[in-house]
């Protein structure tokens, strides 16, 4: 590698090696591109290091402790269950380390150069490098920005990295807390205080809208909720905070919900609100990129920016962040370049959270699609009425089928319940093609498994199920 | 302010017309709602008038011009601002929208469409897998605009494979419709080899006619049924009552009787009264009687409708086809008096001949062709009578109708045609 004053001419620069950068560059030099990839901390980005990697191996770890603490009905008795955390860390630490390698050896094999360092844009077509061997300059034909997003901050309560943390932190406890008080009932809020509640913290997760994950379908909603309840997570909707207090390790917070005033105290607060694009400190804006009040890029389908040569892709287009959209989007960008005819026209981006149920969910909710003038018929099938799932001792769940009435179509798949993340593969195939309620419902599923609650939920549209009791249709 | 005025989009099917003359000239102040242009559509003569007041500053177009809709056709400078918050008019609508993405065009070249940003979840969709979607795109085809023939519009390969054989006319929203679908045109035949020529444009209803003709004959396979109606009684009755019909100004025909037979028979026939829903995959029974009347004009043959004809009197249903023959003849007929037919009668007997193949209008399923009525000897009780002998034919779609059912609703028509007793007890 070269340090110095004279810049490289490379055809294609990435900006950040997540999961939309990393798959970008492979994707890029597939097609016979000269890819320099960037990447300031660690290859996989937050998803890999420390977002869905980390946190599902903590949530399995978590739920099997639940699980085992529940299974004397099922024959299995254990005396002591201990939760060993730094075990749970190196375990866990592990498998980041071996999907890290397993990226870098990828990028190797295919030609891409990994630059470690972060990037600044000095000219259009002309970007620094700087790390601590000094600054590289790179002049590029094609830029692909993917440099992700952060946890954003409580302008009242800074993170402090001990009391007061982001989820990069929280996934790094030494012990779990005595009281973890999350801020914000979103995916990650419901996801890690799920963990520390079943590693034995008092977890109470406050929320100022009314209702919890309101883009998600209220039948869901409701289930998870119980889950959550039944989990013995005390969940605070609606709620604000009016004080806090910090001392000797501690958090005083007064909280408003429902016009009455009450003081929690806690020895952690995750602060999980979102999520704001790494966009700024980079010249962006100098170099005329656009963007919107809130820092996103605005992109075409073909995930061109503004600017001739710039693409973005990934958290810092606006719309849901996840790892998956954001290498779907890196593949785009990359046949973009070499000329392919790509383009971002998915219908759904499939939604998932690991709760102690798993939700998973694609394409319209029954009210979003009766607001966009469809005449909606939905199917919906309880996992209790499953085998496999009383088989598993994950009888709770539902599974719900939105379809249009007048052409049959499948709008929309929701799923609350034990694999759901996993089962959600089905109805994502279904919206994305432009299936048939009957493309489900008369595709023979495995019995028994899980997946037989989408084709009952498909026939239940008719009223057809043959699992949960519907009255016979008077002709 | 300039205003463009735009042909409208006047319905299905419709997406050009020809200039026949323009009703005001450069320099005239306009109100709105005057009539400012006249054009011909595949079916008809529609005078257009202005969305705006204002004074004409343009007339881009000379009679004969093809205009495509969204074309200019008149340029007016429009009185004020508060003319824009006329609601109902598409065309400022459609103006704006199309100044402003060219100014969007402009200002950022190297993207279209980047005012609506990525959404997860779009609106009503195109119906395609994303296999299909890629062929779309690796085509140069911009799927929205390529009809699809799949269940519910589903857009397949096939689909995008022919708009793209069509050429750059998909992608202008519309497809240029050649009158076959194969390769049997006479496209580059050289007739002037042979002998001297002259050449017309093929366009307005003739064009039309053609089109339909040919998706009607290659859609559907007809089957052809003839037999004859003995009509000496019913043409007493035409003939007795025609005076006091013409004393209200009406023209009492046989048509007139015919079409009121041939609504019974409907009702007895459900069949002949459907269409197939070839998307759906459905056979759809109409419960309502619109009967098309084929009507000779100078211009070509028009299909007025009569409609509700099962609800109307022998007096009105004759009022109505003199009124609609009268409209289609002058070019004054709406293009909702010629749509939504159920059923056609045709009578090219008034010309002459003894039998005809017609040609059904898809997507009905038959068509009644009645021909000359002519005295001729037949055998009654085994003697030889005169009496007055009509052909018919009709012709039906087989996919939906067989055989015997077409004979027995002919013989039913016939049945009520030869007995003018038993038709005024089903006509009630």
């Amino acid at each position: 590698m070269v340090v110095g004053d004279f810049a490289q001419d490379v055809q294609t620069v990435i900006i950040g090696a997540g999961p939309g950068g990393y798959v970008a560059a492979i994707r890029a030099a597939q097609l016979g591109q000269e890819v320099f990839l960037i990447e300031k901390e660690l290859t996989g980005g937050v998803c890999l290091n420390w977002g869905c990697i980390p946190t599902k191996a903590m949530i399995e770890v978590s739920g099997l402790k639940a699980h085992l603490e529940k299974a004397s009905e099922m024959g299995i008795t254990v005396k002591e269950i201990r939760v060993d955390l730094a075990k749970l860390h190196s375990w866990k630490a592990g498998i980041v380390q071996r999907l890290r390698n397993g990226v870098e050896t990828l990028l190797q094999k295919n030609g891409v150069e990994l630059i470690r360092g972060e990037a600044i844009f000095s000219e259009p077509g002309k970007l620094m490098v700087e790390s601590e061997r000094g600054i590289q300059r790179v002049s590029y034909e094609n830029v692909i920005i993917a440099t992700g997003s952060r946890p954003i901050e409580l302008a009242d309560l800074p993170f402090d990295g001990a009391t007061i943390i982001d989820s990069n932190a929280a996934i790094e406890l030494k012990e779990p807390p005595e009281h973890l008080l999350v801020v914000g009932a979103g995916s990650v809020g419901i996801e890690l205080g799920t963990v520390y509640r079943n590693l034995g913290s008092e977890v109470t997760i406050i929320e100022t809208q009314e209702t919890l994950l309101p883009w998600i379908d209220p039948e869901i909603s409701r289930v998870l909720q119980r889950s959550i309840k039944k989990a013995g997570i005390d969940l605070k909707l609606g709620s604000r905070i009016t004080a806090t207090e910090s001392n000797n390790g501690r958090v005083s917070m007064t909280i408003q919900q429902n016009g009455k005033k009450q003081l929690l105290d806690a020895d952690k607060v995750l602060i999980a609100i979102g999520r704001r694009p790494n966009t700024d400190g980079m010249g962006l804006r100098e170099l005329g990129l656009q963007t919107d009040d809130r820092g996103f890029i605005q992109v075409n389908q073909k995930m061109q920016t503004n600017l001739a040569g710039v693409y973005a892709i990934g958290d810092v287009v606006a719309g849901p962040m996840l790892a998956h959209r954001a290498s779907h989007m890196g593949k785009i960008a990359a046949e973009v370049i070499s000329g392919e005819p790509a383009a971002f026209d998915n219908v759904v981006v499939p939604g998932v959270i690991f709760s102690s149920l798993e939700i998973a969910s694609v394409g319209l909710t029954e009210q979003q699609a009766t607001e966009q003038g469809y005449s909606v018929k939905a199917g919906v099938f309880p996992f209790r009425a499953l085998g496999r799932a009383m088989t598993l001792g994950e009888a709770d769940g539902v599974t719900k089928v939105i379809s249009d009435a007048d052409s049959g179509t499948v709008l929309g798949v929701h799923i609350i319940g034990s694999h759901a993340s996993d089962l959600i593969a089905e109805g994502g195939l279904a919206v994305e093609s432009g299936a048939h309620v009957d493309d489900l419902s008369l595709t023979i599923h495995a019995h028994p498994t899980l997946t037989e609650g989408i084709m009952e939920a498909a026939e239940d549209i008719e009223h057809k199920a043959i699992h949960i009791f519907n009255p016979p249709v008077k002709k | 302010m300039k205003f463009v005025f735009r042909l409208p989009d006047v319905g299905e099917g419709i997406h050009e017309a020809e200039v026949i003359n323009y009703e005001v000239a450069v320099g005239d102040a306009v109100q709105a709602d005057q009539v400012v242009i006249k054009v011909e559509t595949d079916k008809a003569v529609v005078t257009l008038p202005s969305p705006v007041t204002g004074t004409v500053l343009e007339t881009p177009l000379n009679p004969g011009d093809i205009v495509e809709v969204g074309g200019a056709l008149i340029v007016l400078e429009a009185e004020g601002d508060s003319e824009l918050t006329v609601s109902e008019n598409d065309q400022l609508a459609e103006v704006a929208a199309s100044k402003s993405k060219k100014k969007a065009d402009k200002s950022i070249p190297v993207i279209a469409g980047m005012e609506t940003p990525l959404s997860p979840i779009q609106a009503k969709r195109v119906l395609a897998t994303p296999h299909t979607r890629h062929l779309a795109r690796r085509l140069g085809i911009d799927i929205s605009t390529v009809s699809g023939t799949g269940r519910a519009g589903r857009v397949t390969d096939d689909d995008v494979h022919r708009a793209a054989e069509t050429g750059p006319a998909v992608s202008t929203g519309h497809q240029r419709s050649s009158l076959v679908g194969h390769d049997a045109t006479s496209a580059g035949f050289d007739f002037e080899k042979y002998g001297p020529t002259q050449r017309e444009p093929l366009k307005g209803i003739r064009k039309r006619i053609a089109e339909v003709m040919v998706r009607s004959y290659t859609t559907i396979p007809h089957v052809t049924h003839a037999d004859e109606a003995d009509i000496t009684d019913l043409m007493n009755v035409v003939r007795s009552q025609k005076p006091a019909a013409e004393a209200r100004g009406i023209k009492l025909t046989l048509t007139t009787f015919l079409t009121k037979a041939v609504v019974a028979a409907l009702k007895q026939f459900p069949d002949l009264n459907a269409s197939i829903d070839d998307g759906a995959g459905e056979i759809v029974f109409k419960n309502y009687f619109h009967i098309g009347i084929a009507t000779d004009t100078e211009h070509g043959l028009m299909v007025p409708v009569v409609q509700n004809a099962d609800q109307k009197s022998v007096l009105q249903i004759a009022r109505d086809i003199q009124q609609l023959a009268e409209k289609a003849r002058n070019r004054e007929i709406d293009l909702d008096e010629l749509r939504g037919g159920t059923f056609t009668i045709t009578n090219p007997g008034v010309i002459g001949g003894i039998h005809a193949t017609p040609i059904i209008q898809h997507p009905q399923v038959a068509i009644l062709a009645t021909l000359a009525a002519r005295k001729r000897p037949v055998v009654r009780d085994d003697e030889i009578v005169i009496r007055t002998m009509m052909p018919m034919v009709i012709a039906f779609d087989h996919r939906l109708i067989d055989g015997a059912t077409g004979a027995r609703f002919m013989n039913y028509i016939i049945s009520l045609l030869q007995d003018p007793m038993k038709m005024m007890l089903d006509m009630v």
